[in-house]
C-alpha cells in the first residue's frame, strides 16, 4: 500500500477485489463515455438536426438501409439499456434492503434487458428497407 | 423497505448542499431516460415485427400532449450526460473534490448553456409543425386508421 499527498488529499492505493460491483462501476463510467457521443449523438440527429414532427417509418427505412446506421442503433440500444437498468438497480438498492427481495428483482431485470435487447437488436438486424422504398 | 412518502420527502430534505440536488437530478434524469428509453425501444422494434402499428405510434407520439415530452427527454439526457462527466472525473481524480460545489455550478452552466438554444429551436419548430396541421394538429390517431404494411 502506497500513500501519496496530493494537494492536501492523502491518496490510497491499494488492491481493490475484483467483484461485480466492481465491474458494474466501471461499466457504468465506460458505456456512459460511450453513450455521450452515441445517446448524445442520437438526440442531436433524431430531435435537432432533424425533427420528431417529421418521423415517418419512411424515415426509418431510409436510415436502416445502411449497416452503418444499423450498427450505431445496436450499440447505442446495448450500451443504453444495460446503462439503464444498472443505475436503476442501484436506485432500487438504496430502497430495498431485504437480500431475497432484491435478488429476485435483480434477476428480474436481468432477464427483462436481455429480452429488451435481444428483441430489438434483432428488430434492427433483421428489418428490411426495400419494400419501403421500393427497390 | 422504506415507504414511498418517506423516500421522497428524504430525497427532497435539503442536507447535502448543491452536491446533493445534482444527485437528486442525477436520480430523476435517469428513471425518466429509462422509462422512455423502454417504450421507445419496444415501439421502435415495431417497424420490423408490425410496421403498422409502429406507423400509428410514430403518429400517437407526435400527440401534442405527447410531443411536448420530448423536450423536458433532451433536458433529462443533457443533464445526465454533463453531470456523469462530473461525477467520473471527481470519481478518478480525488484532488478535486475540495472544488465539488464549483464543478456542481459548471455542470448546471454548461446544462443551461446547451439546452437552452435546443429547447428553444425544438419548441419552435414542434409549434411550426401544429400550424401546418390546421384544425387537425389536437386529432389523436386511431390504430384502425393504419391498415397492415406488406
Amino acid at each position: 500500500m502506497t500513500t501519496a499527498n496530493v494537494s492536501g488529499v492523502t491518496r490510497r492505493k491499494v488492491q481493490v477485489q475484483t467483484n461485480f460491483e466492481r465491474w458494474a462501476f466501471l461499466f457504468m463510467r465506460v458505456s456512459g463515455l460511450a453513450l455521450l457521443i452515441l445517446a448524445v449523438g442520437h438526440m442531436m440527429i433524431q430531435h435537432v438536426l432533424n425533427s420528431s414532427s417529421n418521423l415517418t417509418i419512411m424515415f426509418v427505412a431510409e436510415q436502416w438501409n445502411s449497416w452503418g446506421w444499423k450498427a450505431f442503433d445496436m450499440l447505442l440500444l446495448g450500451f443504453a439499456y444495460l446503462h439503464g437498468i444498472n443505475g436503476f438497480r442501484n436506485v432500487l438498492e438504496d430502497y430495498i434492503h431485504n437480500r431475497q427481495t432484491i435478488k429476485v428483482i435483480n434477476t428480474l431485470l436481468a432477464i427483462f434487458a436481455v429480452i429488451t435487447i435481444l428483441w430489438a437488436g434483432y428488430a434492427i438486424a433483421s428489418f428490411d428497407s426495400a419494400p419501403f422504398l421500393g427497390n | 423497505m422504506s415507504t414511498l412518502a418517506l423516500t421522497i420527502r428524504e430525497s427532497i430534505r435539503y442536507r447535502g448542499r448543491s452536491g446533493h440536488w445534482s444527485w437528486v437530478a442525477h436520480r430523476i434524469s435517469g428513471l425518466a431516460i429509462l422509462l422512455f428509453l423502454t417504450i421507445h425501444v419496444w415501439d421502435t422494434a415495431n417497424a420490423h415485427f408490425l410496421p403498422h402499428v409502429y406507423a400509428w405510434s410514430v403518429d400517437v407520439f407526435k400527440w401534442p400532449p405527447i410531443a411536448l415530452g420530448e423536450i423536458p427527454l433532451m433536458a433529462a439526457v443533457l443533464y445526465h450526460a454533463i453531470n456523469g462527466i462530473r461525477i467520473s472525473i471527481l470519481d478518478f481524480k480525488p484532488e478535486l473534490w475540495k472544488h465539488q460545489k464549483r464543478s456542481t455550478q459548471i455542470s448546471w452552466g454548461l446544462f443551461l448553456i446547451v439546452f437552452i438554444p435546443i429547447g428553444i429551436l425544438m419548441a419552435v419548430s414542434m409549434v411550426e409543425h401544429w400550424q401546418s396541421m390546421g384544425a387537425n394538429w389536437m386529432h389523436f390517431p386511431r390504430l384502425s386508421d393504419y391498415p397492415p404494411i406488406n
